[in-house]
């Protein structure tokens, strides 16, 4: 693609270069604004174990507005819906252009391992985590094991 | 839900719900129009007598002179201007304003500010902004500890800024760009940024409707206009910012509020953050100046939001079940109203009968008006759910049946209004009774009717919310009052024959008494 700025290319090399952990970010061949994500679920968390396939698009405007990411595995979480959409505010309104695609990332894994029911997405979801959070995480782990193991 | 809701309507009451096509066709053919008799003078005064035969005679000398006395005890005709303020509760004073005029009264504080605490005027515009420009209390803040103050208001890195680096050239974090150092600038933090990513951002941001609330790009440091505004590439952008930083400014201001009538660009001014009515001088809208919705006295803003939310959810079935029809509780005539009093008088069979209660007219001419009260079944707490759930939608549907009358009746009044005029002008033609001036008061009177519909309209959002108790049944008895004295009024004006002033003017009063003297009672101060 032609006329990529630096800043992405920047970004890319630096993802390439030095990976977060648990999180691999590769450019699509065709598109250098499309990114493959794969995360790893954190440990401790009702996702360990499981391995979340996630697709990172970078609009036009970027790095002025944010990023468009969306999970592509199911997941059973109160802020992301059953399109894997993720409620997230960096990806909205406290957006700013001084993050980056690496500190996007790291914020989806923290939203893994910590959830908000306070500020749903899937209503149902959080409503079960806050009623009965044992449930609610019995039912993250199950969908873990049904949808995010041995996909890859 | 609907269709719960439906089911369990239909047994409140069988006789709302249409259910056969028929009744609705029936309304066509046997439209039943309450007006459809021309009442003549005679006729008329007798049937007042009658009623006032039934009626207690005490009753109706209290109403003549007692009323001047109780209900308006600054009548005093030296100090009446004076006194008006403190008799009538819906007095509020306010001023509209332009543009123009609500700017100078935002600068004239910007400057005692900046004079005051030797601040650039963009700073001191953008702190009076976060402490909803109360001067006094910035300034007392800002002598106590300024530095304190600013970081508060995110107008000041919580640390000083630190000085990186002695070479000439910088990598913008943004672009990634090595450029030289002439060309960064910040907002008084540490974060540098090349000029054109700022470029990019303000403009993303003005293109956001962002203004006041521009931050840094790396920290929630605001930006100032005289930071802004140089950064913009052209004029409209500037403009762009300038507006919205100004709408942003009065809504952060208590004692200002736009006039939310369309493209009205008039500003309102109030001392005091009350639930009062506006009428905007430009384009007459009427609001409350506190939450800038429809005007709603005597219910607070909350309630009103609350009960029109509720409307907004169940008027589907609601509407539904009042259909806009009523059968004739004699000859089960379908009637379909379309204007006027609730006095009527079927078509077919020549019943009188209340609209509201479908009870006899003649019931409603001694004691008071009753079909304005709620009665609340003293066993409900007795029965099961299923009769709570029941009773519940009977006491809502009871409450929005009223509110949507008059909201309806109201909804007509261009309809009247023009109706009066034609006929004022028929009169005037032939010339014999009285003159096109003689026969203005019939407008006034159709505008006081229009008022007090409006006021009893809110009366009805509150009375259901109320808890059952002596005040309630105070409200409820003064509410009843006033349908009565607005029904007489409506009589009044439709069938007005003559230029009977003394007559008209006498229920004007009386009905414009009862709509202060309830507010006065009840509209919170």
């Amino acid at each position: 693609m032609a006329g990529l700025p630096r800043r992405i290319i920047k970004e890319t090399q630096r993802l390439m270069a030095e990976p977060v952990p648990g999180i691999s970010a590769v450019p699509d061949e065709q598109n250098a604004r499309y990114f493959h994500v794969v995360v790893a679920g954190p440990e401790g968390s009702p996702f360990e174990g499981g391995v979340f396939k996630l697709e990172l698009f970078l609009p036009e405007e970027y790095p002025m507005s944010a990023p468009k990411v969306r999970f592509m595995t199911k997941i059973y979480h109160p802020n992301i819906d059953k399109l894997g959409r993720i409620c997230l505010d960096i990806l909205k309104d406290k957006w700013s252009p001084a993050l980056q695609i690496r500190t996007v990332l790291l914020s989806i894994q923290a939203l893994l391992s910590a959830p908000n029911p306070d500020d749903p997405l899937a209503n149902d979801v959080a409503e079960l985590w806050k009623v009965n959070e044992a449930e609610a995480i019995r039912n993250a782990r199950e969908w873990t094991r049904t949808y995010a193991m041995g996909n890859i | 839900m609907h269709c719960r809701s439906r089911i369990l309507a239909s047994k409140i009451d069988p006789h709302l719900t249409p259910s056969a096509g028929g009744h609705i066709n029936c309304v066509r053919n046997h439209k039943e129009r309450f007006c459809t008799k021309v009442w003549t003078k005679q006729e008329k005064k007798s049937t007042m007598s009658n009623n006032d035969n039934e009626s207690d005679v005490e009753y109706s000398e209290t109403e003549e002179c007692g009323y001047d006395d109780y209900y308006n005890p600054c009548n005093d005709a030296d100090n009446e201007t004076m006194n008006q303020k403190k008799c009538d509760p819906e007095h509020f004073e306010f001023e509209c304003l332009t543009v123009d005029q609500v700017d100078r009264l935002l600068n004239e504080l910007v400057e005692t500010l900046s004079s005051r605490l030797r601040l650039t005027p963009s700073l001191s515009k953008l702190l009076l902004h976060a402490h909803n420009w109360a001067l006094d209390s910035v300034i007392r803040m800002y002598l106590e500890d300024s530095s304190q103050l600013l970081v508060q208001s995110k107008l000041k890195p919580e640390k000083p800024p630190v000085v990186k680096t002695l070479s000439k050239t910088l990598v913008c974090p943004i672009c990634i760009m090595m450029l030289p150092k002439d060309v960064f600038c910040g907002i008084g933090c540490s974060h540098l940024f090349c000029k054109g990513c700022w470029n990019t951002y303000l403009e993303t941001q003005v293109m956001h409707g962002v203004s006041t609330a521009t931050e840094c790009m790396g920290c929630s440091v605001m930006a100032t206009e005289d930071f802004v505004l140089p950064l913009l590439a052209t004029p409209q952008l500037k403009e762009r910012y300038v507006r919205h930083a100004f709408s942003d400014y009065v809504r952060s201001h208590p004692e200002l509020r736009f006039c939310p009538g369309p493209n009205c660009n008039i500003i309102i001014r109030a001392k005091e953050n009350k639930s009062k009515r506006i009428v905007c001088n430009s384009c007459k809208t009427t609001f409350c100046f506190r939450c800038g919705s429809d005007y709603h006295a005597p219910t607070d803003c909350e309630t009103i939001r609350h009960w029109l939310t509720k409307c907004a959810d169940d008027s589907e079935t609601a509407n539904y079940i009042s259909a806009h029809t009523k059968v004739c509780p004699k000859c089960q005539i379908c009637i379909e109203k379309n204007g006027g009093c609730n006095h009527m008088q079927c078509y077919g069979c020549k019943h009188d009968f209340c609209w509201m209660c479908l009870g006899d007219w003649k019931t409603h001419g001694s004691e008071y008006y009753r079909c304005s009260r709620y009665e609340e079944n003293p066993n409900v707490a007795n029965e099961s759910s299923h009769a709570r759930a029941k009773e519940a939608l009977k006491k809502y549907l009871h409450y929005f049946e009223r509110w949507e009358n008059h909201a309806k009746s109201l909804r007509l009044e261009e309809q009247t209004l023009q109706r009066i005029r034609e006929r004022i002008q028929c009169k005037v033609m032939t010339g014999t009774d009285g003159t096109w001036i003689d026969w203005q008061c019939l407008l006034d009177a159709a505008a006081l009717l229009a008022r007090c519909r409006y006021t009893l309209q809110y009366t009805y959002p509150y009375a259901y919310y109320m808890d059952a108790g002596p005040r309630k049944e105070l409200f409820e008895y003064q509410q009843a009052q006033l349908e009565a004295e607005i029904e007489n009024l409506s009589w009044k004006v439709e069938r007005a024959e003559t230029t009977d002033r003394g007559d008209l003017g006498i229920q004007m009063d009386v009905c414009e008494k009862r709509r202060t003297t309830l507010l006065q009672d009840f509209l919170e101060s």
